[in-house]
């Protein structure tokens, strides 16, 4: 589904985020994405539906090449949902208008059916009752799963989740993380960026460790966490668990 | 002392502070040799019209309705019909010489200090309207990646706020309006909105620069166009942070407009000009002007402030 091959990111200032980083994603698989903070998985999560401009290496999704200059990207973005640390729901918008101003404006989707994959998706995530708040009357755990609710709305092919509860307060985390469960059972394709490692362990099927920009090891969560290979790994894992 | 108490001894020493000012300035204009002369003006607000109608000619008079009829002496003569008359003073029968008051209306009018604040408003709002338009434009000029659109933005920008207002009317209705051949009026609004709009764009820059960034890559992640993000994400939220910003602008705009008036377009200014030469009243007429002004102003900024209300209830 998803397939990225040596991607390398440069900021104008001359850091190197990512060194020639590869990844594949089978369709409905759930990839795991862990790192100290730096090491450029947030990056190359964004870079995946080009939020970040790569400098060198490809991706497609779906067969189709993001890196190519002739891609309408706005095309493939729609196909590709995205769920931010900070939520970033529109403000001056209600929740439902939240959800349904992209399939309107950018599908063309009919405003009733829109209210209608709207109030589906509401209530899949438990906040038919706030159809008609504005998002700063939510807690942060609604906003998410409203965000959450918000790329559904698209009907994408794959999910990315940038540290979707680390804005959280901890007793919120449970509820936005039982909602990407719900997701992955339903075979929905994901990478998940999260710090979150019972998640991961529960979830993946395939978790990647990366460090200072480059992908350090890539195994299946047992692995992972109970026989990890490299040092920086162990270290990390000693660390957060 | 409580806070309560506080607050009412310092709202009654604003009061009597504001008193002794106003006391001082009455005291000080009995020194200078001026006679206050208010009586002169409410005829510059408003006056009562008269306008009468006269007999064209000699003879009877006959009214039915709005009409009157005045038959001439002498069979052979025929009458003259006047239709539409109001105010109609004479009776059937009476007799009527030639330029003899018929009807009398009065009607009130705008003095010319009221025309003139029409004008003022008129080149306000025409202005307002056009500099929220440039302004807008090249604000998103000002942040655009295209190097053509950003640096034509900044020398604008940088152009208009670097020299006069005054002068830049002067340009506009000597040198552009010349070559174009525009009305006075068209050039002052045009001079007001240019130089307003510039201004406006910075405004309007920093107002989606303020706007998290987070809000256009949530737009454009699900599929939006930078356009369509912009319009129906980025500048909504923008638009709500610029109002008090804009809302001083628009009130400058309305001051500024007094310059138009070395271009001879008779707005409140120059309305006030006029009557101070045939008055010689200059502070009555100076005081009253700069009523009117604060009267524009005042409006517009309460009118921002509902606005601003209405906006901010969906926020919290």
């Amino acid at each position: 589904m998803i397939k990225a091959t040596d991607v390398v990111k440069i900021y104008p200032n001359g850091v190197k985020a990512l060194k020639g980083v590869s990844l594949e994603v089978a369709p409905q698989e759930v990839l795991v994405v862990i790192g100290p903070s730096g090491s450029g998985k947030s990056t190359i999560l964004r870079a995946l539906n080009l939020l970040e401009e790569v400098q060198d290496g490809e991706i497609t999704i779906d067969g189709e090449s993001l890196t190519h200059p002739k891609t309408n990207i706005n095309k493939i973005r729609e196909e590709v949902g995205m769920v931010f640390q900070s939520f970033n729901l529109f403000p001056h918008k209600t929740v439902l208008q939240n959800i349904t101003m992209a399939p309107i404006h950018v599908k063309k989707m009919k405003k009733t059916e829109a209210i209608q994959v709207a109030e589906d998706l509401l209530k899949k995530v438990g906040l038919s009752d706030k159809r008609d708040v504005y998002p700063g009357q939510l807690s942060g755990g609604q906003q998410q799963r409203v965000a959450i609710a918000r790329a559904l709305a698209m009907k994408p092919k794959v999910m990315l989740f940038d540290e979707p509860t680390s804005a959280l307060d901890p007793e919120m985390i449970g509820e936005v993380l039982d909602v990407m469960k719900e997701l992955a059972k339903e075979g929905m394709t994901m990478v998940v960026v999260t710090h979150e490692m019972g998640f991961a362990r529960e979830v993946a099927d395939r978790i990647i460790f990366m460090d200072e920009g480059m992908k350090i090891e890539e195994d299946t969560p047992e692995e992972i966490y109970q026989n990890p290979k490299s040092e920086r790994l162990k270290l990390f894992l000693s660390q957060i668990l | 002392m409580n806070s309560k108490r506080k607050d009412l001894f310092w709202n009654i020493f604003l009061v009597v502070f504001l008193l002794s000012v106003a006391a001082g300035i009455y005291a000080s204009s009995k020194k200078v040799d001026y006679i206050w002369r208010w009586n002169r003006l409410p005829q510059y607000v408003v006056y009562k019209d008269i306008q009468e109608v006269r007999a064209p000619s000699d003879g009877i008079v006959s009214v039915s309705g709005k009409t009157v009829k005045i038959t001439p002496p002498g069979s052979r003569s025929t009458p003259v019909l006047l239709e539409n008359v109001k105010g109609i003073s004479v009776r059937n029968g009476d007799t009527v010489f030639e330029g003899d008051v018929l009807a009398k209306n009065e009607s009130y009018k705008l003095g010319p200090l009221l025309t003139g604040l029409l004008i003022t408003l008129e080149i306000s709002v025409y202005s307002i309207f056009f500099a929220i338009i440039i302004g807008v434009c090249t604000g998103l000029a000002r942040i655009s990646r295209n190097p053509f659109l950003k640096k034509l933005a900044i020398f604008y920008i940088e152009l208009i706020r670097g020299t006069p207002l005054l002068v830049q009317i002067f340009i506009f209705y000597y040198f552009i309006g010349t070559i174009f051949n525009l009305g006075r009026m068209t050039a002052g609004v045009m001079a007001l909105s240019v130089f307003t709009g510039a201004y406006i764009a910075e405004i309007v820059r920093a107002g989606i620069q303020s706007v998290h960034k987070g809000q256009m890559e949530a737009a454009r992640s699900l599929g939006m166009s930078y356009t369509v993000a912009m319009l129906l994400v980025i500048l909504p939220q923008a638009f709500r942070r610029t109002l008090p910003p804009m809302a001083g602008q628009f009130i400058s705009l309305i001051k500024d407009s007094s310059l138009v008036s070395v271009i001879s377009i008779t707005d409140l200014t120059k309305s006030g000009r006029e009557i101070v030469a045939s008055t010689f009243s200059p502070f009555e007429v100076w005081f009253t002007v700069a009523a009117l002004y604060l009267v524009l102003t005042s409006l517009l900024s309460y009118l921002v402030q509902l606005l601003e209300k209405k906006m901010s209830a969906q926020d919290k």
